[in-house]
C-alpha cells in the first residue's frame, strides 16, 4: 500500500513540477483559436498572454523582431503548438545537434521555447 | 491532462542532465552535425535529404544557404555555416525561401494575350510572337523603339545575355534595371570620389571595427544578417560605437549610442558639419590628404584652403538648424568620427534614393578621405545594397543604359570596340550615346516613343514612383514579361508573359555588397514549362536573326566563361572566378585575377593585385581608377528634397520596407507566416502628430499627395520623427508608389523614394 501511495505522490509531484515544462505544450491543442486575424501575431499574444510575450520580447528573437510565427506558424493556415528543432536548424545551422549523439532529443530540452534560455539560467 | 511515471521520470531525467551538462558538453564534439563541402556543390544527410550550397535570393548581404531536396522537391532551407558571410544564421525571409519553389502563384507555361484576356500558349507561339512583334518594331521604328528592364535579382548570366542581346544586337542602350531606383546614386558616388564602383573593404572590416556611422539605413530590418554581426561585435566590445542618421527611429535604434533623428532630406549639412569639425578638431590625415587626395567643387578643381573656406558655413549650430537636431549631437558624432581609430560607415537606401544623392554619397567619403579611414582593417565607406544581385548582374555586368560588362561605359569608344569584340559584333552596332534610364524609359513607354519592352523578374507596374503617370504606357506597349510568378501588377497588364525557372530551379552567380561573386547550384528542376531566363533570351535572338552569337549558350556556365572574359585586367576582374571554382569555394571577392588568388579584402592598397607599387612610390594607397591615383573630396552643396513640406502639404512622406517581406510581395507574399507579420497596409504616425490629428492605431488615415491618394491604417508609434510619416510600400493592394514622386537624381537618375510632401486626414 505504501508503495501505492508513493506512486501517487510521485505523479502529483510530476503534475505540479512539470506542468510548465510539458503540459503547458500538450494543453494547447492542434488548432490556434479562431480569432481577429488581421491582427499579427505580436498585437494579440502582447495583450492575451502577456508572460509569453515578455519572455519572447526580452530574448534575442524579440530583439530582433523575430516574431511567433517563426516557430509557431502563423496560427491559421500553418500552426505548431509547439516549435520544432527542423525549424531550429534551419536558421541556426551552425547549430544543429545530431541527438542520436547526444543523451537529448530535441533543442528543447536545453532551451526554454521563449527566452531562448538554458533551463538551467 | 496525464501523465504517466514514465513521462515524469523522463521530464525530470532530461530537466537535470540540461540544467548540470548545460550547452558546454554539446559544443565542441562530434554532436554537432557537418555540412562540409568539398567536391560536390550539395551534401547529402543520414534522412536522404541532398543539401545543395546556394545564395539567398533576397537583400545584397550573400548568406550562403543550404536548399535541401528529396525525390525531386524542396523539402528545407538551412543556413550555410561554412559560409563567412552569415555562418550559418539566416533572417526570417531566407528561412521560406524553400517554401517559395512551390508556391501556388508560380506561373507554370507562357501566355499571350488574346482578345484582352491571357491565355495559354505554347513556348513556340510565344517566342514567336514575341521575336516578331520585336523585329516589326526594330525595322520599322529602329532599334530604340526597344527596351529591356531588368533585375538585380537576375543573374549575372541573365543580365549578360539581355545586355549582348539589346546593346550589342538589337543596338539599343534602352537596358535598364530595378538597381537604377536603389544603386545608381552609390554607383555615382563610388565613380565619381573613387574612379570605380564598389566598396573598397568588405565584411571582414566589421569584425575590427569601433565606430559604425550609419546613414539613412535600416539596418536591422533591411539587412538583419549584417546587424548581427554588427550587434556581436559591439556585445563583444562594449566600446564599440554606433552613432545612426536618420528621420526614424528604427530596431536598428537598439544598439545606437547617438540618434541624430533629422529632417527628411536634409541631412547633408551635418555631413558638412563634421568634416569642418574633423579639420578644426585635428581629427585629419594630413599625410594621407597630401599622399592620394584631390579637391574639387563638381566642375573644377579646387584647393585644401578652398574646401575649408566651403565649409566655413557649416557650422555645427547651422547644420543643426536645417537638419533639426541638437548642434551638441553634430559635434559628439564628429568627435566619435574623429578619435575613434577605426570607422566604417554604412548607409542604404535613405542615401541613394534621394535628388541629392550622388552628394550626399560624395560627403561620406569625403570624411573618410580626410581622416584616411579607409583601406585598412576596421574601415570603409561602405554602401549597403538591396538586391541580391545589383552589385554583380547589373553593376559589374553593366546592365545600366550608360554601361556596358566589366565596370565600361558606353560612352567610351575604346570600350565599345572591346565588347564588341567579345561579342562579335561591329564596333559601330553599340551606341555610343546612354539609352533612357528607368523614369525616363517608362515615361517614353506613355509617349510612345518606346513601343516593345522586355521585363525581367521585377515588377515596375507597382515599383515605379509616381505610378499613376506611367501605367497606361504599360498597358498601351507591347509589353513581355519573363516571371516566375503572375499574377504580379506588372504580369496582368503584359502582352506575353513568359515562365522563367526560380531559385533553386537554374544554377548561376550571384555578386553581393562586398564584391563577392557566388555560384549558387540547381537543385530541382525548373517547375511546369519554365526555362532559365537565359535561354529564353538566347532563343528570342536566334529567331531575331542574331543566332550565331548565341548558340554557344548552350549552359550557363558557358555565358559566366564568355562573361568573366570581359572582366580580364579590369578593376574588378574575375578571371581566376571559373564556374569550377566558385562551385568548390563559398564565393570569392575580386579583384580576383587568377586561379590561384584568393581574393582581395581591400582595394587601392597593399594586397589588392593591381595595386601598382611602382607609381605609388610609398602611399599607402593609390587609386588607381583614377588618372593621377587621387580619390576626389568634393565640395558639394547641401541640396533639400525636391518637394519641400509647404502650408498644403505640411507631412514629410518617406517610403521604405520592413523586415518580413520583400519589395513587392511576389514571393514572400505567399508564406502565410511572413503575412502574418504585419497582415495590413499602414502608416507609422508620430504620437504627437496623432493626438493632433485625433487618429488612433488602426483608424483608417487618407494620405495625400500632388499626385494621389491613398487610405491605410495608422499605426501611431513613436518612431519617424513629428511631422514625418512612413509607410511600407510592400502590399500590391495599396499602392504606395501612386504618392511617390518621379523627381531623379541629376547625375545618378534615381527617383526620390524617400521624401515626398503630404497631408494626412482622418477618412
Amino acid at each position: 500500500m505504501k508503495k501505492f501511495y508513493l506512486a501517487l505522490l510521485i505523479i502529483i509531484a510530476a503534475v505540479v513540477v512539470s506542468y510548465g515544462f510539458i503540459g503547458a505544450q500538450q494543453s494547447q491543442g492542434d488548432k490556434h483559436p479562431d480569432v481577429d486575424w488581421t491582427l499579427s501575431c505580436q498585437e494579440c499574444h502582447s495583450e492575451m498572454t502577456p508572460e509569453v510575450y515578455k519572455d519572447w520580447e526580452l530574448s534575442k528573437h524579440g530583439d530582433v523582431d523575430f516574431g511567433c510565427y517563426i516557430c509557431h506558424g502563423d496560427g491559421q493556415e500553418v500552426f505548431y503548438p509547439k516549435g520544432t528543432d527542423e525549424r531550429c536548424g534551419g536558421c541556426h545551422a551552425a547549430q544543429l545537434v545530431e541527438f542520436e549523439k547526444t543523451k537529448f532529443n530535441s533543442c528543447y530540452d536545453c532551451h526554454n521555447g521563449h527566452t531562448l534560455k538554458f533551463h538551467n539560467e | 491532462m496525464s501523465l504517466s511515471r514514465r513521462d515524469f521520470l523522463r521530464a525530470s531525467a532530461l530537466s537535470a542532465a540540461a540544467t548540470t551538462l548545460g550547452i558546454g558538453s554539446i559544443f565542441g564534439n562530434e554532436a554537432f552535425a557537418k555540412a562540409k563541402i568539398d567536391e560536390a556543390d550539395f551534401m547529402q544527410d543520414s534522412k536522404g535529404v541532398q543539401w545543395h550550397k546556394s545564395v539567398c535570393r533576397f537583400c545584397g548581404v550573400g548568406c550562403g544557404v543550404m536548399l535541401g531536396v528529396k525525390d525531386g522537391k524542396p523539402v528545407g532551407i538551412r543556413g550555410d555555416k561554412e559560409n563567412t558571410v552569415n555562418s550559418g544564421l539566416l533572417c526570417v525571409k531566407a528561412f521560406y525561401l524553400h517554401q517559395m519553389i512551390t508556391a501556388k502563384n508560380r506561373l507554370l507555361y507562357p501566355m499571350i494575350r488574346k482578345n484582352g484576356k491571357l491565355t495559354r500558349a505554347t513556348w513556340e507561339e510565344a517566342l514567336d510572337l514575341v521575336a516578331s512583334k520585336f523585329s516589326e518594331i526594330r525595322d520599322k521604328y529602329g532599334p530604340d523603339a526597344l527596351a529591356f528592364y531588368g533585375s538585380g535579382q537576375a543573374e549575372t548570366e541573365e543580365t549578360y545575355v539581355a545586355n549582348k542581346l539589346f546593346k550589342g544586337h538589337i543596338g539599343t542602350n534602352n537596358v535598364e534595371g530595378n538597381p537604377r531606383l536603389c544603386m545608381a546614386s552609390a554607383v555615382g558616388g563610388y565613380t565619381t570620389t573613387f574612379g570605380a564602383d564598389e566598396p573598397i573593404g568588405t565584411y571582414d572590416d566589421i569584425e575590427k571595427c569601433d565606430l559604425f556611422f550609419i546613414v539613412g539605413s535600416n539596418t536591422a530590418e533591411a539587412h538583419p544578417v549584417l546587424y548581427d554581426r554588427i550587434a556581436r561585435r559591439k556585445r563583444q566590445n562594449p566600446n564599440v560605437k554606433i552613432v545612426i542618421v536618420d528621420p526614424r527611429k528604427t530596431p536598428t535604434n537598439k544598439i545606437a549610442d547617438l540618434h541624430l533623428q533629422v529632417i527628411p532630406g536634409y541631412d547633408l549639412a551635418i555631413i558638412h558639419a563634421i568634416a569642418k569639425l574633423i579639420i578644426d578638431n585635428g581629427y585629419t590625415d594630413e599625410q594621407f590628404i597630401k599622399d592620394s587626395v584631390n579637391f574639387s567643387d563638381g566642375k573644377n578643381p579646387i584647393t585644401y584652403e578652398d574646401y575649408k573656406k566651403f565649409l566655413e558655413k557649416y557650422t555645427p549650430e547651422y547644420a543643426a538648424k536645417q537638419c533639426g537636431v541638437n548642434a551638441d549631437d553634430i559635434v559628439k558624432a564628429a568627435k566619435l568620427f574623429g578619435e575613434t581609430p577605426r570607422v566604417m560607415t554604412m548607409w542604404c537606401m535613405g542615401v541613394n534614393q534621394r535628388v541629392a544623392g550622388v552628394f550626399l554619397n560624395n560627403l561620406i567619403h569625403n570624411l573618410h578621405l580626410l581622416t584616411g579611414k579607409l583601406g585598412k582593417d576596421g574601415c570603409d565607406s561602405f554602401s549597403l545594397t538591396g538586391q541580391p544581385n545589383a552589385c554583380g548582374g547589373v553593376r559589374e555586368g553593366g546592365g545600366l543604359c550608360h554601361l556596358l560588362p566589366g565596370h565600361r561605359v558606353v560612352a567610351n569608344e575604346q570600350h565599345r570596340k572591346e565588347i564588341a569584340e567579345l561579342w562579335n559584333v561591329p564596333a559601330e552596332k553599340i551606341q555610343p550615346k546612354p539609352g533612357k534610364h528607368t523614369v525616363a524609359m517608362f515615361d517614353a513607354l506613355g509617349k510612345g516613343e518606346i513601343k516593345g519592352i522586355y521585363i525581367l523578374c521585377t515588377n515596375p507596374a507597382q515599383s515605379i514612383p509616381n505610378l499613376n503617370k506611367y501605367l497606361k504606357g504599360m498597358s498601351d506597349a507591347f509589353m513581355v514579361v519573363a516571371e516566375s510568378f503572375h499574377p504580379t501588377e506588372t504580369s496582368q497588364v503584359a502582352d506575353v508573359v513568359l515562365p522563367a525557372a526560380f531559385w533553386g530551379e537554374k544554377e548561376g552567380v550571384y555578386g553581393c555588397t562586398e564584391r563577392r561573386s557566388q555560384h549558387m547550384a540547381q537543385a530541382l528542376k525548373p517547375s511546369g514549362e519554365a526555362r532559365w531566363d537565359g535561354f529564353i533570351l538566347a532563343d528570342i535572338a536566334k529567331r531575331m536573326g542574331y543566332g550565331n552569337n548565341f548558340e554557344h549558350f548552350t549552359s550557363v556556365e558557358a555565358v559566366w566563361t564568355e562573361y568573366i572574359k570581359s572582366t580580364k585586367g579590369k578593376d574588378m576582374d574575375l578571371t581566376g572566378a571559373t564556374f569550377a571554382r566558385l562551385k568548390k569555394v563559398r564565393g570569392l571577392r575580386w579583384p580576383v585575377p587568377s586561379e590561384d588568388h584568393p581574393g582581395t579584402t581591400h582595394r587601392f592598397t597593399d594586397g589588392d593585385p593591381y595595386f601598382p607599387k611602382d607609381k605609388a612610390a610609398g602611399k599607402r594607397m593609390y587609386f588607381y581608377t583614377k588618372p593621377d591615383g587621387r580619390a576626389t573630396i568634393f565640395a558639394r552643396p547641401d541640396k533639400g528634397p525636391e518637394e519641400p513640406t509647404s502650408a498644403e502639404y505640411p507631412i514629410a512622406l518617406t517610403t521604405g520596407r520592413i523586415m518580413e517581406q520583400w519589395h513587392t510581395m511576389t514571393m514572400t507574399g505567399q508564406v502565410p507566416e511572413l503575412v502574418r507579420a504585419a497582415p495590413n497596409p499602414y502608416v507609422e504616425i508620430n504620437p504627437e502628430d496623432a493626438k493632433e490629428w485625433g487618429v488612433k492605431t488602426r483608424d483608417k488615415v487618407r494620405m495625400v499627395t500632388k499626385r494621389g491618394s491613398l487610405i491605410v491604417e495608422a499605426k501611431v508609434v513613436d518612431r519617424p520623427r513629428k511631422g514625418t510619416i512612413f509607410v511600407p510600400w510592400h502590399w500590391p493592394e495599396s499602392l504606395t508608389n501612386i504618392l511617390t514622386i518621379d523627381a531623379v537624381d541629376p547625375g545618378s537618375k534615381e527617383p526620390e523614394y524617400k521624401v515626398a510632401a503630404c497631408r494626412v486626414e482622418k477618412a
